[in-house]
This record gives structure tokens, sequence and C-alpha cells, in this order.
């Protein structure tokens, strides 16, 4: 990265290198704004694996599932022995075929130590197990200890030369994966940065503040460089902390955060080719605030107009480290020096380098690190002498004892079990084939086995569900004559409500789109101070729809308004006066004790019955207001993301109604009612609230979109405009919208009032059948939850979601996307009657209208990077929930409004909280394009996005072909692999009868009684 | 008195016992292995809420008898241990004071645990935590409903620990043991006051009892401040009133809901509730009233400030809490302790509410605060000082925490280079007698043993063997006459009571 920037002006090249920060700092907006991303989003030009290991190098997070994990689910059959056989070959490992050693191939010998622990326990736990269990001897652990008993182990000649060399590897790190601190913190166990860790946190919150604070810094508006060094410069903490001299260089620093910047890295480091990765690093210690800081500067609108720069959160780091580090090297050696210095003292004192080494690697026994720890203790009034630290490293490097042998024995007796050989096969090894056979497990790293355990996970889960689509191709079904056709969001929980819906009625279908229904806008509703996009994030909108009053109800309006106005008011008077004013702080606590009393009384007692009346007196106390959409535009003049049109013109409206209807092939046998479902998430207490909504709108709310979208194309003047264009709706076709919430089950109707008369009883029929569907899916959600009553009726379902959805106490509301697994873009019938466990998005698409493929290309533009986010979002918050997720939510502690802090005192924990992926199988998303793949191959060619996503494998995809049974995977290494495996499936009744009682993750199934 | 009054008082130590009966149910199904994995969840959510639900019926009985028939006053319920003129009782005190601040206690410790059972579910540590909270829920309605110091100062260090565990709940985060480990050496501090106050009271009072403070008029006003100024300091640190306030900023680690018992509801009220407690000392010492005044005054200036520029809930939360009972003080302090009494109520149930809701802050509030006035505003140093909070935390680290440490590093110098030496260590023997090289022996008591073994053995060569009426018979009468006579010093009251206070000071 270094190269061709070398010859640009300091300040240009740090411009870039805060440039890079952006691809490897979370990139979270502040909370409110929760959408799901891919979490390595800036490795995504990286093949999948290799963006793993980057990662893993940089920040250390695990990037696979832990292999406990793995090897628990192959235990449970979760991945079988031909998975992992499978998963070898997918990886793409040389030779798996060769003999190593008497038949014994090297697929055989790497299927058997991915079995096996990387790590062997250690020979005082293998001791100490022992003595527990009193262990009968083991035959193979015995021929193992004299087959591997000729191991030798590197020992280098004298500690000298070994110590040396390691001072040498470490200070090497310094810039590449180590900041001086990390350095320091090896050697001495302390760590400079919790000296000032607190107050640069709370520096920190309170500059980027978004409106918790009464009072900011006075210095605040220079920006944060200035505000942070005009309270530094006053701080007493300084001298409290023995830092005496720290005060004087700050008051006289530069004005400029970049001279700062610029200073304080040539003292600390000479070496300019270091300091991009020093700041890398740097930046990752606090990777949650230094993120923030980075979103904050590269996005100002989401700000408060408060001065965000990122230049002046790394000076301040970097003058920090340099302060904080001579300090402590000053302590060190008694001497202040620069890290070139120290390379050299230590390179002198190596025998008390050796000490600290040794103690920090934890080889020790403990009488030795009883005396390494005395020496190591700071004593101003008897520094250590040299004799001390030489002889108790010569000692240290006497105690050095060879365990490599007993470390093999124990690998290899674990593999010779796993190969299942018996004591006489055992015995009739060499010990040199046992150093083989040790090679060969060894070549596979711990990366490499991650890779390998998930292929095989992956592909598990991929054989069941092309048997299902397999299966399922003799059984396909699509009503005739549509009662009604149901258009929701792709989103893999509905896939559960679809099912209901079909099963409950046979004569209604379903379409899934992703949840904006085309229709990109700003919303501002009634209630709404400002607009809002509901859209995916990648889109940004043009057109503005406003809700306003229906004709006739503009008191109504005003009153509503006024009466909204001053209950919000009012609340925020309490709540914010209760905390921070002097006189009428007390006085309205006092009054509002009772009556808080008595509601957390009632809402702990009964949650679902106090929200809905609380619900139901503020709708009484503000008054109903009947609402129409400001959609109609004048004409088409073209509106722009900062100036949005304000509604669409006819021409538009048709234009994406049409598109819309052709994009999900819903092109003709229109039913009566046609029903657009949105889709949103209410929970109360819950700071990741918009991480439930729809992620097709942004982490928003979807039902505008369809009311929208429903309320254009009842239009005559669309409908007329649809027709020319071939798209005849029938007059007696009308488009209802309505909302599902997915955490209560519950459905919220628009406009019911312009329904036609004639199609009233079809409505009634309609609602009826949605909201059984939607107890019975209640009632499927609930075998997930362990507070839900075992095998619930679905009106018991019903109460308890609607309790958990009003419950302060649940840090449960719902699920989420927590079972997301795979999409399928294509005709429902390839998967109507088929029990997907809510693993599925489903993308409606008619292959059979779209024979080059531009409709399937724009859907997965459109639906695969969102898709993709919510499933590596998943992923990666699964695999490593304290680096790349945000840990439990119930010690979380809102800041600043912008994010979460663990307590009050940490970094700002960005990620999906452990309570929402705690039953997750992380997995990448299996896309399933039912489209042959030659088109498929040729939208991967002209699209760029997708060859990202595609061949570096984020996503994996397969075709299945629109005409017959045929399923092909893609492999970005092999191109197309036809898929041939057995397709029987279990069969049940009804859903309910296949999931009654589980409480774990099922495997597809056919539903019989799916089909009329 | 009405007669199911007096049986109802007399269940009364059911309150506290109840809790402490689903600590050990839930402690022992842990430690059995019992309680694994979500089955088991519900019996330990189950055993805490019908604990704390049991023990609030009970107190509505009471109360609502004692609404008729006046309240049952001083119950006497069990002697514990005494000597002499002075004794210490199971004794519970159920005046208008402790049931109202009971039976809110109760009632909010109910609905906390109510809320946990969700809050917690599936957390590596949620028997722990249930097993604190009913801890705590035990102490402090000890602490509320005893009849005397002792049994309070019990329920007193029970919320201590209580408080201790739960802010070091997420244990693999060092911030979080270290700032329990920080509560918990400040709350000591604490402490020392409460038994200082308690043992002159023993000696001026002679007694323990609440109702012996109402013979607080007979003893002097030097006693009588010495006596309460012991308590105030309990008091304060309880409360977190300067100069202890940084112990509760730092607290905050917990899970929400026991942040919300502990620092919003219900501990933080407790030293407020010793001082109207001790209303009838209190009022012979003006000057130590006006002391509570200027404490609760500059920790509400101290509190106020701070709290506007927290910028995460809960800091912002508890300065408020702070703050409100800062004013208590100051409303004790001036005699006005009915409005204490209905403040700290009222305070206690908003409080609750208020941490339980913290979460929803983003849905909660629409805008910034309004600022404080343009001359505080402009003030940098002001600022600086209110964002490092005064830095009391800091200093109370180099006062505190440092010389702890040092003197811990000394005393560990003194046993390695004396007292390791003089002890002796295993394996380190050498052989005492040349001519006996079995005999193995290092530091002080292996070399005594060894001299004594000697000694025996020639005891035994030449006294024992040579047969009866010699010289041992006659020197082990004389010493069974010695023991005798130490036995009978022994059993004097001021001997016992010294045994007693030494097994206490160990204990505690």
């Amino acid at each position: 990265m270094a190269g061709d920037l070398d010859d640009l002006p300091i300040r240009e090249r740090l411009q870039h290198w805060v440039e890079h920060l952006c691809h490897i700092l979370p990139a979270q907006a502040p909370i409110r704004d929760f959408v799901h991303h891919n979490t390595l989003h800036g490795f995504q030009h990286l093949p999948f694996p290799e963006a793993l290991a980057a990662a893993r190098r940089l920040s250390g997070a695990q990037v696979y599932w832990s292999e406990a994990n793995f090897q628990a689910a192959y235990a449970a059959g979760r991945i079988g022995p031909a998975d992992l056989q499978a998963a070898l070959d997918d990886a793409g490992l040389a030779g798996l075929d060769t003999e190593v050693i008497r038949g014994l191939h090297r697929r055989d010998i790497l299927a058997a130590s991915l079995l096996e622990p990387l790590t062997p326990p250690t020979a005082n736990r293998e001791a100490w197990a022992e003595r527990e269990t009193g262990g009968l001897p083991d035959p193979i652990f015995a021929i193992s200890s004299t087959l591997t008993a000729g191991i030798a182990q590197d020992v280098p000649t004298s500690w000298e030369v070994a110590a040396l060399a390691r001072w040498n590897a470490l200070c090497g790190r310094v810039g590449r994966d180590w900041t001086l601190r990390s350095l320091l913190e090896y050697l001495s166990g302390e760590d400079v940065l919790e000296k000032v860790r607190s107050s640069l946190q709370r520096h920190l919150a309170a500059h980027l503040d978004l409106g918790v604070a009464a009072w900011r810094n006075p210095a605040q508006g220079q920006g944060f460089f200035a505000a942070w060094r005009a309270s530094a410069g006053q701080d007493l903490a300084w001298e409290i902390d023995d830092l005496h001299s720290v005060r004087e260089e700050i008051v006289h620093l530069p004005e400029q955060a970049i001279d700062v910047l610029v200073d304080e890295l040539g003292r600390l480091l000479p070496d300019q080719q270091l300091w991009p990765g020093y700041l890398e690093r740097l930046a990752l210690e606090q990777p949650g605030w230094a993120g923030m800081f980075l979103w904050r500067d590269r996005h100002p609108e989401g700000g408060d107009g408060t001065n965000v720069a990122m230049l002046d959160y790394l000076a301040v780091r970097v003058l920090l480290e340099r302060l904080l580090c001579e300090d402590l090297i000053r302590r060190l050696t008694g001497v202040a020096m620069g890290f070139d210095e120290l390379r050299g003292y230590f390179t002198s004192e190596l025998a008390e380098f050796a000490v600290r080494d040794a103690l920090r690697r934890g080889e020790l026994n403990e009488e030795l690190q009883h005396r390494a720890a005395r020496l190591l203790e700071p004593d101003e009034h008897a520094p250590v002498d040299d004799a001390a630290w030489a002889a108790l490293a010569a000692s240290i490097a006497a105690s050095r004892q060879a365990t490599a042998p007993a470390v093999a024995a124990r690998r290899l007796a674990g593999l010779l079990g796993q190969l299942a050989l018996t004591p006489a096969e055992a015995a009739g090894l060499s010990p040199d084939d046992a150093v083989v056979l040790l090679a060969v497990a060894d070549s596979l790293d711990e990366l490499a086995r991650g890779q390998v355990w998930l292929l095989a996970y992956e592909r598990h889960y991929r054989e069941q569900l092309f048997a299902a689509l397999t299966a399922n191709q003799s059984r396909q079904y699509s009503p005739p004559i549509p009662s009604a056709q149901i258009i929701m969001c792709m989103d893999d929980r509905e896939e559960g409500t679809r099912r209901h819906i079909e099963e409950i009625a046979p004569d209604i279908a379903t379409y899934g789109a992703a949840g904006f229904f085309g229709v990109p806008i700003y919303w501002q509703g009634l209630d709404d101070a400002d607009k809002t996009a509901l859209c995916p994030v990648v889109v940004q909108p043009t057109h503005l729809v406003r809700e306003t009053a229906a004709p006739g109800a503009e008191a109504a309006l005003a009153s509503h308004a006024a009466r909204r106005e001053k209950r919000l008011r009012w609340r925020e008077r309490l709540y914010q006066s209760t905390r921070r004013s002097a006189l009428g702080g007390p006085l309205l606590s006092s009054l509002a004790a009772v009556p808080a009393l008595a509601a957390l009384t009632a809402t702990t007692l009964a949650p679902g019955w106090f929200g809905e009346a609380l619900q139901r007196w503020r709708r009484g106390y503000e008054g109903p207001v009947a609402s129409r959409l400001a959609l109609n535009a004048a004409s088409g003049e073209a509106g722009t993301p900062s100036a949005p049109q304000a509604g669409f013109s006819d021409a538009e409206q048709v234009d994406r109604v049409a598109a819309f209807l052709r994009m999900i092939g819903l092109r003709g046998g229109f039913a009566p009612l046609v029903l657009l479902l949105g889709h949103g998430s209410g929970s109360r207490n819950n700071p990741h609230l918009s991480a439930y909504d729809c992620g097709a709108c942004s982490g928003r709310h979807g039902g505008p979109n369809a009311r929208v979208f429903a309320t254009m194309a009842n239009r005559p003047e669309v409908r007329r405009g649809l027709a020319e264009r071939g798209l005849c709706i029938p007059e007696n076709t009308w488009f209802v919208a309505a909302e599902h919430n997915t955490c209560d089950d519950t459905i919220a109707w628009y406009d019911l009032d312009g329904v036609p008369e004639p199609l009233q009883a079809a409505l009634d029929k309609l609602l009826q059948q949605l909201s059984e569907a939607c107890r019975a899916h209640a009632a499927e959600r609930c075998r997930r939850l362990a507070s839900a009553p075992f095998k619930p009726s679905p009106w018991q379902a019903r109460q308890h979601v609607v309790g958990r959805g009003h419950d302060i106490s649940q840090a449960r509301p719902e699920l989420g996307h927590a079972t997301n697994a795979a999409a399928f873009i294509g005709r429902r019938q390839m998967s109507r009657g088929l029990f997907l466990d809510r693993r599925v998005f489903l993308i409606s698409y008619d292959p059979t209208r779209d024979d080059d493929g531009g409709i399937v290309e724009n859907i997965l533009l459109a639906a695969g990077p969102v898709g993709a986010g919510i499933a590596l979002e998943y992923y990666f918050s699964t695999v490593d929930n304290e680096r790349f997720g945000c840990g439990s939510k119930i010690t979380h502690n809102i800041t600043g409004l912008f994010g979460v802090m663990e307590g009050a005192d940490s970094d700002l924990r960005t990620g999906l909280p452990w309570q929402m992926v705690e039953i997750h199988e992380p997995m990448r998303l299996l896309v399933v394009v039912e489209q042959t793949p030659a088109v498929l191959t040729a939208i991967l060619q002209r699209q760029p996005p997708l060859q990202e996503l595609i061949d570096n494998a984020w996503i994996v995809l397969a075709s299945k072909c629109p005409f017959t049974a045929g399923i092909a995977l893609y492999c970005p290494r092999r191109g197309w692999l036809p898929w041939s495996g057995s397709a029987v499936l279990p069969q049940v009744a009804q859903s309910a009868a296949w999931f009654a009682g589980e409480s774990g993750p099922l495997p597809p199934a056919v539903i019989l009684g799916a089909h009329a | 008195m009405n007669p199911l009054l007096h049986s109802l008082s007399d269940a009364i130590w059911l309150v506290p016992a109840l809790p402490l009966l689903a600590v050990v149910v839930t402690a022992a199904r842990v430690l059995l292995g019992r309680a694994v994995g979500d089955a088991a969840e519900p019996l330990t959510a189950h055993l805490a809420s019908l604990a704390a639900f049991a023990g609030l019926v009970l107190l509505l009985a009471i109360d609502g008898l004692a609404l008729a028939h006046g309240a049952p006053g001083h119950r006497r319920l069990g002697h514990w241990f005494g000597s002499g003129n002075w004794e210490a009782t199971f004794s519970f005190l159920l005046d208008p004071l402790s049931l109202s601040i009971s039976t809110l206690t109760a009632l909010i410790g109910w609905l906390v645990i109510r809320f946990s059972a969700n809050y917690l579910h599936r957390e590596a540590g949620f028997h722990r935590f249930f097993i604190a909270l009913s801890f705590f829920l035990a102490g402090i309605q000890l602490v509320l409903l005893a009849g005397n110091g002792l049994l309070a100062f019990v329920g007193w260090e029970m919320c201590g620990v209580s408080s201790f565990l739960l802010i070091g709940y997420a244990w693999q985060r060092p911030v979080a043991t270290g700032n329990a480990l920080f509560a918990f050496i400040t709350n000591r501090g604490g402490d020392a006051g409460f038994l200082l106050a308690l043992g002159l009271a023993a000696a001026w009072l002679g007694g323990f009892e609440w109702t012996a403070l109402s013979r607080a008029s007979q003893i002097s006003v030097v006693n009588d401040r010495l006596l309460v100024i012991g308590f105030v300091i309990a008091a304060l640190a309880k409360s977190a009133q300067l100069p202890f306030t940084p112990w509760i900023t730092r607290a905050l680690e917990g899970p929400t809901p026991s942040s919300a018992i502990f620092y919003g509801a219900v501990m933080v009220h407790a030293g407020v509730y010793l001082l109207l407690r001790l209303e009838p000392l209190l009022l012979q010492v003006p000057d130590v009233m006006f002391g509570l005044v200027l404490a609760g005054a500059l920790t509400a200036l101290y509190a106020w400030l701070c709290g506007l520029v927290q910028s995460d809930v809960k800091s912002a939360l508890v300065f408020a809490t702070v703050f409100q009972v800062a004013l208590m003080f100051v409303e004790i302090g001036l005699g006005w302790t009915t409005l204490a009494l209905v403040h700290l109520c009222l305070h206690a149930a908003w409080r609750a509410w208020h941490f339980l809701l913290a979460p929803s802050w983003l849905v909660l509030t629409r805008q910034r605060p309004p600022p404080p006035p343009a001359w505080l505003c402009r003030s940098q140093l002001l600022y600086t000082a209110a964002l490092q909070r005064f830095w009391l935390d800091k200093l109370s680290e180099i006062l505190l925490v440092k010389p702890t440490v040092s003197f811990a590093r000394d005393v560990r110098g003194l046993e390695e280079h004396f007292i390791d030496h003089a002890i002796g260590q295993p394996g380190q023997g050498q052989a005492v007698h040349a001519e006996r090289p079995l005999v193995l022996a290092d530091g002080l008591p292996g070399r005594a043993l060894a001299a004594v073994s000697d000694a025996l053995q020639r005891i035994e060569n030449r006294l024992l063997l040579r047969g009866r009426g010699g010289t041992a018979e006659k020197l082990l009468h004389r010493l069974g006459s010695y023991l005798r006579t130490l036995e009978g010093l022994l059993e004097q009251p001021r001997y016992l009571m010294m045994a007693v206070m030494a097994t206490f000071v160990v204990i505690l």
C-alpha cells in the first residue's frame, strides 16, 4: 500500500491511511439506524477464506465457529462423514487420494485429524484426569508413546541466542500487528492505556453525544482535538497519576491536530514505513469508538453538526501512546528513551528480557514463576541487579524440558483412535510412519480446519434442501383460480407465515419480494417530525411521500397532533427532568412515583394486557385520524436525494407498478384481492430494535411502502397506463396493504374503508384466514422460545407472543433472522408444500418469461447484497460474539444515543447481541435460483458486484432448472457441478405435526396437507 | 394487641429468612450440579420470586392490621447471645418507618426478580444472579426490620457482599471485577463506622436495641456525638455521599435489573433509613445534623454538576439518584424526617422504573435536555472537573487502594523473610541430630517439635517408666488444678465477651 504513496505530501498520505481505516473498522451507523451488513465488508474484494484469514491476522478474532461446536454437530449427526469427505474435496486440497502409509489415504487421515482437537490437553490435565478417573491403561497410547519417543525438539544452543532472536521478533511486530503499548504490556504486564482509557472514553462519548448530556465541552465546536486539549490541559489526573510533565506538554502542543500527529508519530517511530500499520493497530485497540468516530467523520449528515474528524482522534491516540509509553519505559529502565533505544537496551539486558518473556509465555513452573514475578515487581528503592536476572534466566533455561514427544504421543493416539486402528495394526507402524502421519495431520492449520468444517456443515444442510426441492418437483402446485394473492417481504421469517396461510387457505397464492415493494421512498407519516428513507441502504430515494389527513379530517388531525405533542412533551419532561433538573426533578419524580410503581406491577404481571391497554388509552387520548397519502405529483420533475420530489407522477407510478409485478412474475390471473404485506417489529426496552425490522427498508417498518404501492395500483389512471403496457388488471381486482408485526404476529391494515363493497365478503374472509395463519405461525415460533408454553394452541401462542412484544423484561422479544440460511429465487411452486423451518428467503420470480435473465439480474443485484448482509452479519456475530458481536444485552448501557457500552466504562459494542445469534447456525447464504446455469453464468460475467459476492464465495449460488428437476451448484473454482442425490423426505400432514414438541432446528419435510 | 397481629409479627423473621432459604436451596442445586440448562431456570426464578412474594404478603397483612390496631413495635423473638447486663437478641422493630419502607422494598424486590427471570434467561450466571439477588433481599430486609443494631449490621454486610457479587457479575471483564473490588473496599470504611458505633452503644447504652436509643438523652453529648458519627459514616458510605460517592459511579457493571434495585431503588437508600432510625440520637447533636446538611448539599452539587456532563444513560441516572439521596440527607439534617421518609419511598419507586427503562432511552427521548446556565456552560475548568468527576475516584485509588497494596507487599516481605523461615517449609528439613538422620526439621515449629519429642522421650524414659507415685503424677495433678482455675476465669463474662468480640472481628 505504501509503495506509490511515498511521494505524496504527508497530509495526503494521512488522508489515504484514514480512508483505508474504513475497511477495517466496524462500519455500524448510530444504533437507531441498525442495518445488517457484512461485518467484514472491507475484505469483500478477497475470496472468503482469504478474507477470513486476513481478518484473523488483523484482529485476532475467531472467524470460524469453534471446533467444539462443529464436533458437537458431527456427534449430533448435523454433519456426516460423507459431508466431511466432500468438504475436503471442496476445499481444494491436493493429493487427497494418495496412499500415505499402507492402506491409509491422505483424506482418511485428514478426516480423522479433524475429529481430534488441534491442541491436545496438557500433560498436567491428562495426569489429573487419570488420577480422577483411575483410567485404564490405553494400549494405543502406550504404542504411540514408543513411536514418538524419538521425536526431537529443537532446543537452541544457549538461552542468550534464543532470547535475542525472540526479542528481535517481538520488536519486528511493532507497527505490524502490535503497538508499542502492546510490546510494553508484554514486557511489563502493565497496560498503559488503562490509565487514560476511562477518561478518553468519556471525552469521546461527550464529543460524539447525540442527546444525552446537557452540558457539552465549551471547546467542542473546534473539533475533538481542540476540545480534548482544552480539558486535558486543565486535568489534575496527570498529577495524580504521577505524570508530571504531561500537562506542560499538552499546553504547548501545536494548534493543528495534523501537526501533532506527524510530530508524535515521528517521535514514536522514526521509520515512516511503519506509520500506516501503526495507525491501523492503534485504531483497532478500541474498534468500537474508532469505528463510530470514523463513521461520523464520513457521514456528517448522520450527526448533530458537531465537527468530527478522524485525524483528531488519531492525533490524541498517538500523543497519549507516546506520552504514556515514554513514562512506562522510564519506569522500566530508569531512563526516558524511545523505541529504538529500548530495542538496544534489551539487546544488552538479555537476561532480564528472557525472564520477562518466559513469564509471559506462561511456561514456568510455580516456583520459577514466583521468583520471576518478584523480580519484575517495581521497587524504586532496590533496583534489581544484573546478576539476579542472569541467575534466574539460567535456571529457567535449565528447567525447560522436552515436552514434544509427550504431546506428539497424545496426538498420535487420538489420530489412531479416530482411524479405528486395532492395537495390533498400530503396533505394526514404524516411528517414521508416525512422523508422516502427524505431518499429514498438521498440514491443515487452524483456519484450514475451520474452512473444511464450515464446508461440511453447509453441505449437510444444502443436501437436505436440494433433496427437498427435488422431492417437491413432482408436486408443484399453484391454485388455478386464487381467491387472493398475498405479496410479502422475502424475509426468512415470512416463510412461516406464507406456509401457514397456504395450509389454511390452499386457494391463496403467495409471492415474495424485497420488502420495499419496488418503491424506494422518503416517508413522512402523520406523526413523524422528519422524513426517513424506506428502501435498501444502497438506494437513495428521490421521491417523498407524505401521509396527510383525509379530506374532512383536518380538524381531527390538528387535535391529534396537539395532543400527541403534549403527551410526548410531558413524557420527555418526565424522563429528562427527573434526571437533570435540580428543582423539577424531585417534584416530578415524587408525582410520578405511584403511577410508575403501578405501571411496573402491571407490566410485570400482565405485559400483554397492560401494553395493549396502554396503546388503547394512547389512541383514545390522541384520537383517530383518517389519513391519505400525498402520492401524486403533477409532473415528473426529477428529484434528488437531498431535494426529493413530492409524490410520483402518473407515468412513474405506472413504471413502478409494472416493473414490480413483472419482477415477481404476476402478469395475469389477478385475484379479486391482492394484499401487500410489509413488516416491522415492535418490542419494548430494546436498544437493538431496528435490527429486527425490515432489512430491505433500512431497518424500518415496510408498511408504508406496501400502502404506497397498493394506492398506486388502485388508481384508474395507473390501471389504464398498465393496460397500455399489456398488463391488464381486472376492474374487480383491489389492492390492499397491511403491515405484519413479526414480533407479536399481529397485522395492521391500511385504508380498508376504500375497499369496494362487492369485495367486502372476500376481504372479511381474507382477514380471518390471515389472522388464523398468524396464530398458527405464532405457535410455530413458540417452539424455539424457552419461556413459551410447551406445544401451545394457536390462541395460547398468540397470547404469549403479544405478551412478549410488550414485555419490558424480554431480552428476546423475537429471534429475528436467527434461522436464516438460504434463499430461493423462483416461482413459489418450487417450494410450496415444503416445511423450510423459517430458514429461507423466498423471492418470487418467473423464469419462463425471462429468457435473457434481465429480471433475475436485477433481483440478484438488489436482493443479493441484502441477503448476504443479513447472513454474514449473523455469521460473524455468531462465530466471535466478543469481537464481531456486542455481547450479552443484559449489561448494555445506551451511550450518547448512538451505541451501547457494556456497563459504564467499555469500548463501544457493535454487531449483534448474543441474544439474537444464540441459536444461529453460522453458514453462508445458499442462493438457489430457478434459472439455467447458462443464463446465470452470463449474468455473472457482466456484473462485477455479483462476481465479488459469488466468485469470492461470500454467498453460495445454485441453479434449479425451471423445467426439470436438475440442480447444479456453482463452484468458483470448478464451475457448475450437477447435483445428484437421493430425494427422500419425511412426509407429514401439516406443519404443526412436524414441529410439535420440537425445540431444535428441523430438517425440511413435505407437507401433504398444503395442496388442495 | 390484636392476636392475629401478634402472631403475624412473631413470624416477621420469615421476611428475611425466606429469601435466605431460596439462596440455600439454589446454591445447593448449583453445587450438586442440578442447576444446568433451560429446565433448571424456572425453579430458581420461582423460588426467589415466591420467597419475595411471601414476604410481601406477610408485610401487607401486618400493614393492614397495623393500620387498624396500631403498629406492633419492638418484638423480641429470641436470645442470640449475651453476657452480664447486655445481650444480643433476635428482635425486630415494626413501626411505621420500618413497615412502610420494608413493604415497598419487598414489592420492588419481587418485581425486579420477576423482571430478571426473563432478562437473564440463558445467561451463564443465571443462578448466581438469583442467589445474589435473594441474598440481597434477605440482607436489606434484615437492615430494615431489625430491632437492634447488631442484626441490622449483619444485614448491612449481606447487602455489601451481594452488591460486590453483582458488580462483578461479568467477572470475565477486568473493569467489572476491579470496580466490584473498589466498591467493596470503599464500603468497608462505612462498616468501620458502624462497628465503632455498635461498640460504643453497647458500652454506653447497655445494648444494641434500637429502643435503647431513646435513652440517648441519658448519656453525655460528647458520647452521643461519637456514637452518631459512627453511624453517620456508615450511612454516608452506603448511600454514596461525599466523600464516598465514587464507588456508586463505578458500580454500574452488573445487569440492568441489579443496577435498578441496588443503585436506583433500594440499597442506595439504606443510609437514609439508618439515619431516620437514629432520629432520637441525632436530635441530641445539632452540630452533626448541620454536618449532614453540609454533606448532603455538597453531594447534591457534585452529583448535579457531574450529571450534566454524563453521556451514557446509566451514569446519568446514577448521578440523578445520588442527587436526590443527597437531598434526603439535607432534609434529615434540617430535622424534616417525615419529608425525608416520604421522599425516600417516592424516589425509590420512581427510580426503579427509571432504571429498568434505561434501555428504552432511544425511544423515550426526542431531543437533548436543555443546557445549564450560560456562565456554567462556558467554564472549561468546571466542565473538565465534572467530566473527571472531580478526580475523586483517582484520588481514592491513590489514598485507599495503593496504600493497601503497599501494605500487602510489606506483609508479604515480612512473611517471606521472617515468618517463612521461622515456620519452615515442607520438604526443606534438615537433620537435627547427626546420629538420627531420619528426624528432619525446618523452621521453629519443626525444631520445637523435634525438641519436644526428645524431651518427651526423656520423660518417658526417666519418670513414667519408674512407676506410680513418681514426680510425674504429682506434676500432672498440679497442672490439672491450674487448668480448672483457668476455666473458671474464662467463664467470667468479661473474658467471654472478649472472646466473642474477637470472633466477630475475625469473621468480619
